[in-house]
This record gives C-alpha cells, sequence and structure tokens, in this order.
C-alpha cells in the first residue's frame, strides 16, 4: 500500500489530498444511509482523514464513522480521482490505535431513525 | 446580534430535540466544501438534519428570531458553489428527509421528500414502468431539493428540458417569524395559481425558501431506443449533422457532443470496443418498436453522410456492450485524469464552465471557447448537452498556485462573455451560486435587462425579509 511513500502518514495525506469532494462515492455506500450524518459515508471519511492528518486529531462523531466502514470497496470504482478508500480508512485506524492521531478511546455508534 | 456558536448550537437542540443537530467540527467541515474547491472560510456552527417540515418551521422560526443565516444542503454536487456556507450559520442537511411518499400513475407525479436522490426516485418508478427525466450527470447522490433549488438539468434535457418543466408543486418553509409552511403550485399539470411561485423557487438556490417536499411530474419509459453514435474529423461536419437531424423532424432524446480530445480521454477511462477518434456525436430517440428499423435506418443515413464512422445501437443492452454512452458519462473522470497529467500532479482542481447557446451557434462558441482558453494557457476539454445548445468546457488547476487560480477566474469570465456574445446563456443547469454573480449581471446587462436585479432584490426581500437563507448567493 505504502509504496515508495516515507510513512503511513505521508501516503494517507497524500491519498485524501486527491479527494474532489463530488460525492460520488456515496451512492455506493452500504453504511451512509443507516448513519445519522455524512461522515458514515466514503466522502465524508477520506474528508475526516484529511482534517486529522492535519490537526493530529478527531472527535467522538468522526471515530464512529471511521470504525463504521465495513471496508467492502464498493465506493471504489465510483471514484474519479482513485482514491484508495478503504486502505485510507485503515490507514486512519492505525493512526488512531498507534496514537499518533488523537482520539476518544470510544464513541457511541449512532444508527438512524 | 447574532449569539455564538454553541449558544445556536444549544438553541436549536432545545428547538429540535435530542439527535437532530451536530456541533462537532469535524462534522461541520463536511458541510463546508464544494468540488469546485470553495471552503467556507470559518465553520459553520452546527448542521442540523430535519427528519420532517416541522424541523424545518422550527429551524426558520429560531433563525428569524436569533438571525443567523441558514444554509441549505442536498448532496452538494452543484459545481456553482451554492451550497457553501459564507460565514457563519447553520447548514441544514435534508439527508433525513429521503421518503417517497406517493407514486400516482394515474395522476402522473411522484410525491418526495427534498433528500431523495434522484436515481433512487427513478429505481423505484422503473420498477412501475415511469421515470422521472431530469438526470443531472450527478443523479446517483444529486437529492430532489438540490436539483429544484439549482434548476438541475441533464443529457435528456434535449427532449424533456429542466427541473422547472418538471417541478408541479412544492411545499416549503418561510424564515420569517412564524416559520410559515405552505404548499405553492398543484398536484395537476394545468395550474394557474396567479404568479407562478413553483417556478420562482426552481432555480432560487436555496435563497427564497426551504424546500421540503415536491410533486415531481412522472412519465412512461421509452418503450424502445436507437442510439447513434458518429466520429468526425471536423467539428464542422458534427454540427452539420445535428442540424439535420434537427431539421428531419427527429426529436432526440439524448444529443451529446465530446470535442475530439475528451473522446480519446474518455475512450482510455472506458475501453470501448469502437474506434473512437475525432469529435463524438450521440443521438438517441426513443421510438415504438415497430419503428428501431426505420429509424436506425434514418440515422445512419444521416450521421453517415459526414462523420468518418458510424456506431448504431438498437437497444439499451447493445449501447451498453458498446460503452458509446458510457463514454459520455465518464467526461468528469476522464477531465480529473487528463488535469493530472497536464499539471504533473495529483492534487488539482476541476474548474467546468455551464453556458448554452442557440444550437445554431455552437460552431462559434466552440471556437470562442477554444480561442479564449489559448490565450490564457489552458488545454481545454469541451463537451456537453449539444441538443440543446449547453457546453461544459473544462479545464484543471492546481488548487496551491494563487496566480493560476487568479487565471482561472479569468477564464471563466471570458468563457461566459463568450455565450453572452452569442445570445446564449452564462448557465444552463448548473447555477450562479457565488461563481457566475458577476455573470449573471453581465447577461442582463447585455440584453438591457439589468433593472431585473432590482425585481430580484425586492422578491427575496418578500419571501426572506431579514436576508438569512443562503446569503451572498445568485445576487
Amino acid at each position: 500500500m505504502a509504496g515508495a511513500a516515507r510513512s503511513l502518514e505521508e501516503w494517507a495525506r497524500r491519498e485524501a489530498g486527491k479527494c474532489i469532494s463530488c460525492g460520488f462515492c456515496e451512492a455506493a455506500c452500504p453504511t451512509l444511509a443507516l448513519g445519522p450524518h455524512r461522515a458514515y459515508g466514503p466522502r465524508g471519511r477520506v474528508q475526516l482523514a484529511r482534517h486529522a492528518l492535519e490537526s493530529g486529531s478527531l472527535g467522538g462523531e468522526g471515530l464512529a464513522g471511521v470504525y463504521t466502514c465495513l471496508l467492502c470497496a464498493a465506493c471504489v470504482p465510483r471514484c474519479p480521482a482513485g482514491i484508495d478508500i478503504p486502505g485510507l480508512v485503515r490507514a486512519l485506524r492505525s493512526l488512531v490505535a498507534s496514537g499518533r492521531v488523537e482520539a476518544p478511546r470510544w464513541a457511541p455508534v449512532r444508527v438512524r431513525g | 446580534m447574532a449569539p455564538g456558536r454553541e449558544r445556536v448550537a444549544s438553541l436549536l437542540e432545545e428547538a429540535l430535540g435530542p439527535g437532530k443537530v451536530v456541533a462537532e467540527e469535524d462534522i461541520v467541515r463536511l458541510y463546508a466544501r464544494e468540488p469546485v474547491g470553495l471552503e467556507s472560510p470559518e465553520p459553520p456552527a452546527a448542521v442540523v438534519f430535519p427528519e420532517g417540515p416541522g424541523d424545518l418551521q422550527a429551524l426558520a422560526r429560531l433563525a428569524y428570531r436569533y438571525e443567523f443565516p441558514i444554509y441549505p444542503q442536498g448532496s452538494t454536487t452543484s459545481l456553482s458553489g451554492s451550497a457553501v456556507p459564507l460565514g457563519p450559520g447553520v447548514v441544514v442537511s435534508m439527508e433525513r428527509m429521503d421518503r417517497v411518499l406517493e407514486v400516482s400513475l394515474v395522476d402522473s407525479y411522484a410525491h418526495v421528500e427534498a433528500g431523495v436522490r434522484i436515481d433512487d426516485l427513478n429505481a423505484l418508478l422503473a420498477e412501475r414502468g415511469y421515470m422521472f427525466p431530469v438526470d443531472p450527470a450527478s443523479a446517483s447522490v444529486a437529492t430532489v431539493g438540490g436539483a429544484v433549488n439549482s434548476g438541475a438539468g441533464g443529457m435528456r434535457g434535449a427532449k424533456y428540458g429542466t427541473m422547472r418543466d418538471w417541478v408541479l408543486g412544492l411545499e416549503v418553509v418561510l424564515a420569517d417569524e412564524e416559520g410559515t409552511r405552505m404548499m405553492l403550485g398543484c398536484r395537476t399539470v394545468k395550474c394557474r395559481q396567479g404568479y407562478d411561485l413553483v417556478r420562482l423557487i426552481v432555480g432560487s438556490e436555496g435563497t427564497l425558501a426551504l424546500v421540503a417536499r415536491a410533486y415531481l411530474r412522472i412519465t412512461p419509459l421509452p418503450e424502445a431506443m436507437v442510439t447513434a453514435a458518429g466520429f468526425y474529423d471536423s467539428l464542422e461536419d458534427l454540427m452539420e449533422s445535428v442540424v439535420e437531424v434537427k431539421s428531419r423532424g427527429i426529436q432526440p432524446y439524448i444529443m451529446e457532443f465530446l470535442d475530439e480530445k475528451a473522446v480519446e480521454l474518455a475512450a482510455a477511462y472506458v475501453k470501448p470496443p469502437v474506434e473512437a477518434r475525432g469529435a463524438m456525436l450521440l443521438v438517441s430517440v426513443d421510438v415504438n418498436r415497430e419503428a428501431v428499423d426505420r429509424y436506425s435506418k434514418t440515422l445512419a443515413e444521416i450521421l453517415g453522410g459526414r462523420a468518418r464512422r458510424v456506431y448504431i445501437a438498437r437497444s439499451q443492452e447493445e449501447l451498453d456492450r458498446l460503452g458509446l454512452l458510457r463514454m459520455r458519462r465518464s467526461l468528469f473522470p476522464a477531465q480529473v485524469m487528463h488535469a493530472r497529467r497536464v499539471l504533473g500532479k495529483e492534487r488539482v482542481l476541476k474548474i467546468i464552465e455551464d453556458i448554452a447557446v442557440p444550437p445554431s451557434r455552437l460552431v462559434e462558441a466552440v471556437r470562442g471557447v477554444r480561442e479564449a482558453s489559448e490565450r490564457l494557457g489552458f488545454d481545454v476539454i469541451i463537451g456537453g448537452h449539444v441538443g440543446d445548445g449547453n457546453l461544459h468546457p473544462s479545464i484543471g488547476i492546481d488548487p496551491d498556485d494563487p496566480a493560476m487560480a487568479a487565471r482561472a477566474r479569468e477564464w471563466f469570465t471570458e468563457v461566459m462573455r463568450v455565450a453572452v456574445k452569442l445570445g446564449g446563456t452564462v448557465s444552463a443547469e448548473h447555477g450562479i451560486g457565488t461563481l457566475k454573480r458577476e455573470g449573471l449581471r453581465m447577461e442582463l446587462e447585455a440584453n438591457n435587462a439589468a433593472k431585473a436585479l432590482d425585481i430580484m432584490r425586492a422578491i427575496k426581500r418578500a419571501f426572506d425579509p431579514k436576508g438569512l437563507l443562503n446569503p451572498g448567493k445568485v445576487l
């Protein structure tokens, strides 16, 4: 995954930086319609990664969005920018787990309705 | 004076109940960005997720009382900057109002909430042999409310027009003291209700009222479809074919155009089993099953008179197999790839124009756009809905290069100038938003209609006396 990139952060930053926020990925996502907001869908998760890599932190609502991703990759063929979205989610989880991105230890997962 | 961020969020929670307001900055920022690269200078105070018109009323009353702006959003795919919050205030996202309330085939309407996605509605209608014909390129995620507000169009615009032709009635909420909720328009196609406020709200980009629900016209799916794709060495020949199709009394269902560069890029992306070289004209006609042979021959004859190569698809399956429509639909990702190649970096921004000219002036428009692009040093790609004269020239820019961004703004203005000069319009279907306000002024002045802006401002005040709805857009 990381290829020639020097670190996981660098790879994730580059991958998240490709996002143009078109939202085309959202139509394929099985979790977005069940969640309370965009963080439960791929566009939200990519943007969360971008922000977390800038700020070094992630809030509880965002954490729930990142950990509800099924890594099913249904969004990948929809992405015009060719972002490895599941790879980016895995990278963000790894950065959170290793403490390189600060986040709460737990957060409630909210289901719509 | 408007209350601070935290106070706004707590007032909203109190008024709407638990779970419908999110103020965490990580989440709020997800609603502060558009694909055109615009981002709010400061994140809004909160995002509100209404679950019915009552929630919209509670929000409107509060906004009126405490004087904070409301920025309505569907899926944020407008490409005009109309959904980006420009200052402090609250985003209202319609994503939880996503129910289809009623479909009546006898009365030919669908009654839907604003957050229903257009493709989801069409999947439901297709089971019953019907469709909602407005199909913006973003239909997989674009919502009905967003399409109403942006006055969206799409490929089928050649035959079916845009949202203004397909909205029968709207249930809206006003940003006034009472949070007035009203049903405007009718459920019937014929409807004379004084001034046509429904069509005023269609295309108003969230600046007049909050759209909660809509009665949409629906129509039967075509029985059969014939599609012809011609590849041309010269643009003039392609346009001659357009003229001939139209003058033979054929009303295309879809009539699309890609210039030779767009064809090359789209073919590299789709890899269709056809010889895709030169500019492409794609013409689809919806016909009775019995007429498929006749129309196939006619289209082959018209396009074959000038094109280097013509392909005919006599069914949807054949069209899918040839990948011809997919080429047109892949214009957006192809443009992204192209921008990356030209700029030599992965982080790029696509700038997509949206002009329309009378179809008879399309050759001049394409030439004008190419000249302006060359002069400003941009590698332009042009595609569009040639049946209704709507072109989407696009360029790629480096978002980290301010000088290039300034040149891109100049390009944007120059392209709009081309349209106005040819008797066209600066925005066919994406809207005015923040990017085309100067263009709107340019067009109205050219038409000797500058006073229209004063009339629009007066209308805005009548609907939204405190100027709280999507401020900084359109006018």
